[in-house]
């Protein structure tokens, strides 16, 4: 059998090959390129002169879009200003039928993505998706690549090291550290993430309670879910589902999340164990 | 319209333009995603990129050249680099959102569907550089030009590659899924 024997025949094998079906990748991607105008004017035209009709253009559509997928998901009477909580890189904006009393809020105009997600009750768990998640490494080298001191709750005391440490490069190293349930091995009790300042924001949407608290005397947010939660960082979006509850705080540059199933008080304790790495 | 046509005017800020571009070679894009990442929901992250990239650099795109293997070629990029990014980080926390269960189980696959399968299995023995070329060649059906544009080398050089990897793949096919010959030698 020659070179071209051989070709032919990997050619009519892989022409059988089965794909996924396609998604509609250009419906989302037009709803995505308003974010990118930044070659509008300088096409075959040459002038040198931006088209500011364009652009314009590009941004009254923007700011329609933006305006008619508020309108659908919250009251008219909040539709003109949303009001959020910043904690570190991390936006909280409210249910709008839940009470936060007592919690000051930031008036500013936003925009952001309506929510894509199927019902809560039709999410599967996310938990047989750790092995698939990149940047897996070992707790002892996790301190050399971190800019930052990598602590570990010391509370509750049995719960050990972490069983799985990720660091991703997220403009900024971001750690994981994830402990899973000794009895149920695929089963997570409690995640930290130690989110560098960078260009990320973080936006939870409605999550169902809403409570301020400290830790160790700065301003945190405790929320409990489910509810989605948004993180982009310019032109990259993505959605995931927060299942457990979180306890968010800054320090600095750094912003710390612990997502948990434990009670607040419970989760505000681990969060003031924290302690450098022995 | 022709592809030119659609080119120029996105490279104007049409975006319907735009979308009709990105309908004509979502499906090669998708593809050869799916065939580097080998997962759907992977694939379709980086053909958005993909094609959201395209977009921005559009102007740096040379009209003279083929569009598509300039798009395979983002998209390669991007699908190298998408498991050790961030983006792949949280995509994986982000599955259980759009996760469907597949609903053809290997079983009702046709013969020739699970023969393909198999080659699949093969080629992703090879070395990266090595499946790229052949994903291009065999599977997404490019010529040797344009597998040459996609991976940005010489036809040359994609020819010779070309010849070390169906060496290699022929091995691998003898010694691991013989299945695949069936009477006739690859």
């Amino acid at each position: 059998m020659n070179m071209t024997d051989i070709e032919n025949r990997l050619h009519s094998i892989a022409s059988e090959m089965e794909y996924p079906p396609t998604p509609d990748i250009a419906e989302v991607v037009v709803t995505r390129l308003p974010k990118f105008p930044s070659h509008f004017g300088r096409g075959e035209r040459g002038e040198g002169h931006p088209r500011l009709f364009s652009r314009k253009l590009a941004w009254s559509l923007t700011i329609m879009l933006v305006l008619a997928s508020s309108l659908m998901l919250i009251p008219p009477a909040r539709a003109a200003i949303i009001e959020f909580i910043q904690i570190g890189i991390v936006r909280i904006f409210p249910q709008p039928t839940e009470s936060t009393a007592g919690i000051p809020v930031t008036e500013e105009p936003e925009i952001f993505t309506p929510p894509t997600a199927a019902p809560v009750a039709e999410l599967p768990s996310l938990i047989p998706l750790l092995d698939k998640i990149a940047g897996e490494t070992k707790l002892a080298n996790t301190q050399e690549t971190a800019p930052y001191p990598i602590l570990l709750p010391t509370y509750p005391a049995d719960l050990g090291l972490p069983d799985h440490v990720y660091v991703q490069d997220v403009e900024g190293m971001m750690t994981v550290l994830v402990w899973v349930d000794p009895q149920q091995p695929e089963g997570v009790t409690m995640s930290l993430h130690f989110i560098p300042t960078g260009h990320w924001a973080i936006n939870k949407m409605g999550p169902t309670v809403l409570q301020e608290t400290e830790v160790n005397g700065q301003r945190a947010i405790w929320a409990e879910g489910p509810y989605p939660l948004f993180m982009r960082n310019g032109n990259v979006e993505f959605v995931r589902l927060i299942e457990g509850h979180v306890l968010i705080w800054g320090d600095g540059n750094l912003t710390y999340r612990l997502e948990t199933d434990l009670s607040l008080e419970e989760a505000v304790k681990t969060a003031e164990s924290l302690a450098p790495i022995r | 319209m022709d592809e030119s046509t659609l080119i120029r005017r996105s490279v104007n800020g049409d975006t319907a333009a735009w979308e009709s571009l990105v309908r004509l070679h979502q499906q090669a894009v998708f593809r050869f995603a799916y065939l580097i990442l080998g997962d759907p929901d992977d694939a379709e992250d980086v053909a958005q990129e993909s094609f959201l990239r395209a977009w921005k650099y559009l102007e740096r795109f040379d009209a003279a050249r083929p569009f598509r293997p300039w798009l395979l070629s983002i998209t390669s990029n991007l699908a190298s680099n998408w498991r050790r990014s961030a983006g792949r980080y949280i995509s994986a926390l982000t599955r259980a959102f759009r996760y469907e269960p597949t609903p053809d189980s290997i079983e009702e696959k046709s013969a020739k569907a699970m023969q393909a399968n198999e080659l699949w299995e093969a080629v992703k023995r090879m070395k990266k550089a090595d499946q790229q070329v052949v994903y291009l060649r065999y599977f997404l059906d490019l010529s040797v030009a344009e597998t040459a544009d996609v991976l940005q080398i010489a036809e040359g050089t994609v020819k010779s590659r070309m010849s070390r990897a169906l060496r290699k793949l022929q091995n691998i096919i003898r010694e691991d899924f013989p299945a695949l010959i069936e009477g006739r030698e690859i």
